[in-house]
């Protein structure tokens, strides 16, 4: 459903993204993993026709991103990471002019079902400067979701909410899935990745330096980690399992932990850095 | 009919802030302490052109405030709209062609040129104007605001800040407000200046809403104006169609 092969994107001699391929299947989510100026956002800009690339190439349902930007508008909703409702109008009146922008059928209907659907049918004719965070990114997101597309892109879609919200968000995405929608998103969120993404790519500086399930990127570490502090610093050690962790541990007790490998393991394995701030 | 939702939007929102008393009086305060000083002051004792200065200062007033309201609100809320909010990229991200966008907005535009033309033409026969409005005139008003629209298309695009699209302002909205024939005849001027001044498009929309008449210089100021037009809305829609961030 989504295809790009050596993608790549220059400002200046800024090498913002670096010849990145990769294949998204039909109805799978796929997360694209990095820390801030990886990457994820310039990749999102690039398969919504928002950026052109300066190399490479890059297709939605078969149809080129630069070539053919209409016929791949029409299969795509897009979340952003910033909120872009407009914020003067009310909730009605953004998805009302978004579904006339994409000609969708029966609108009334739909809209109603959308703000239903989202929780927000009786703030409905309510100014959007007045949501709370968390509704507001309800909103873009029902917004998107508008024209039934077969792609849905969602840059950062938790971000700077909290934890019940999120979970709230993660809920509906995961209801997307379940009905087929193919989902590439962005996150530097370690736990969302694991729980939403079929696969996920790691982007470091522009470049794709993995891709795989979370299960099998976590599984390639081994099982455990013990993490210690030595001389204020944190350190981390991969083990196999709690008893190694352990028998490793002894004689450090003040500030140990030994949990399972997650992808941020993955990530600072591979990278020599954190990937949350 | 593509360009619908954007007007819709526009004019939305423009709605709404009509409601803000601040936002009115900043778009329609300039041409209207210009209508009551000039208008009040010099409008019975002077007289240009066999009238009342009154009657001279009035089209040139609507010129200038069409001019301004179409080009403001368009150059201004697309740059915040693309630079700031983003919501702008909503547009770009929809299924709808780059002329159907810069028309969406150019329409929007000259709705709001409009509206300030109508309050300043009504406040104008309340002073006393005796202006009549002839068919000439309404295409005239109807080609600036068009034309303003337009420019500020091209200015939105390409501003990469707020400050930027002030800029444009005030070096290319700003100088033809006061020397293309709104408060005085461009003929008063040096004559270095005034060939600068008659390829201005204000000054041809200054004369043309001033022409009791079609002349041939009248068609040939409408042919003018149509071409700032014509190469304003195209350079809006290649701008639209090449964006890229």
């Amino acid at each position: 459903m989504i295809e790009t092969q050596d993608l790549s994107k220059r400002y200046q001699k800024i090498v913002a993204l670096d010849g990145l391929t990769l294949t998204v299947e039909r109805g799978e989510v796929f997360g694209l993993l990095g820390p801030n100026g990886a990457g994820k956002t310039t990749t999102l800009k690039i398969l919504t026709t928002l950026a052109k690339p300066t190399r490479g190439w890059a297709k939605i349902g078969g149809h080129d991103v630069e070539r053919e930007p209409l016929k791949v508008k029409r299969l795509i909703g897009v979340s952003p990471q910033e909120i872009n409702l407009d914020k003067e109008l009310t909730a009605y009146e953004n998805l009302w002019i978004y579904g006339m922008l994409h000609r969708v059928p029966d609108l009334k209907t739909r809209v109603r079902e959308l703000l239903e659907q989202g929780g927000l049918a009786a703030r409905a004719r309510h100014f959007v400067k007045d949501f709370s965070g968390g509704m507001q990114r309800r909103l873009q997101i029902l917004r998107a979701l508008m024209s039934r597309p077969q792609v849905l892109f969602l840059d950062e879609p938790t971000v700077g909410l909290d934890p019940q919200v999120r979970r709230q968000l993660w809920d509906w995405i995961l209801g997307f899935k379940a009905a087929g929608m193919t989902i590439m998103l962005t996150t530097h969120y370690i736990e969302e990745a694991e729980i939403l993404c079929d696969r996920v790519g790691i982007l470091s500086r522009g470049r794709l330096i993995a891709l795989d399930s979370p299960r099998a990127l976590i599984g390639r570490l081994g099982g455990y980690v013990l993490e210690s502090l030595d001389k204020g610093r944190r350190r981390y050690l991969l083990v196999k399992n709690p008893e190694e962790a352990y028998a490793q541990a002894q004689g450090e007790l003040e500030g140990v932990i030994i949990r399972r490998v997650n992808l941020e393991d993955v990530f600072i394995q591979l990278t020599g850095e954190r990937l949350q701030a | 009919m593509d360009w619908y939702p954007i007007f819709l939007r526009e004019i939305l929102l423009f709605g709404r802030r009509l409601l803000r008393l601040g936002y009115v009086a900043s778009a329609l305060l300039m041409p209207l302490l210009y209508l009551m000083a000039f208008g009040l002051g010099l409008g019975r004792r002077v007289a240009i052109g066999g009238g009342t200065y009154l009657d001279y200062l009035l089209p040139g007033l609507v010129a200038m405030s069409s001019m301004i309201n179409s080009y403001t609100w368009i150059a201004n809320g697309l740059t915040m709209g693309r630079v700031y909010f983003r919501t702008f990229q909503v547009y770009l991200q929809a299924p709808v062609s780059a002329a159907a966008i810069v028309w969406g907005e150019v329409i929007s535009g000259m709705v709001r040129g409009l509206f300030s033309s109508v309050i300043l033409l009504v406040l104008g026969h309340v002073l006393g104007s005796s202006l009549r409005l002839s068919l000439i005139f309404l295409l005239t008003l109807l080609l600036n605001c068009l034309l303003f629209s337009a420019f500020g298309v091209v200015v939105g695009m390409r501003a990469r800040s707020h400050e930027d699209a002030a800029n444009f302002s005030n070096f290319f909205i700003m100088p033809m407000a006061f020397f293309c024939g709104t408060f005085f005849p461009v003929e008063q001027m040096p004559r270095v200046l005034q060939m600068a001044i008659t390829a201005l498009p204000l000054t041809h929309t200054n004369l043309l809403l001033r022409t009791p008449a079609w002349t041939p210089a009248s068609l040939e100021s409408l042919m003018v104006l149509g071409g700032y037009s014509a190469a304003c809305l195209a350079l809006g829609i290649l701008l639209v169609r090449r964006y890229s961030e």
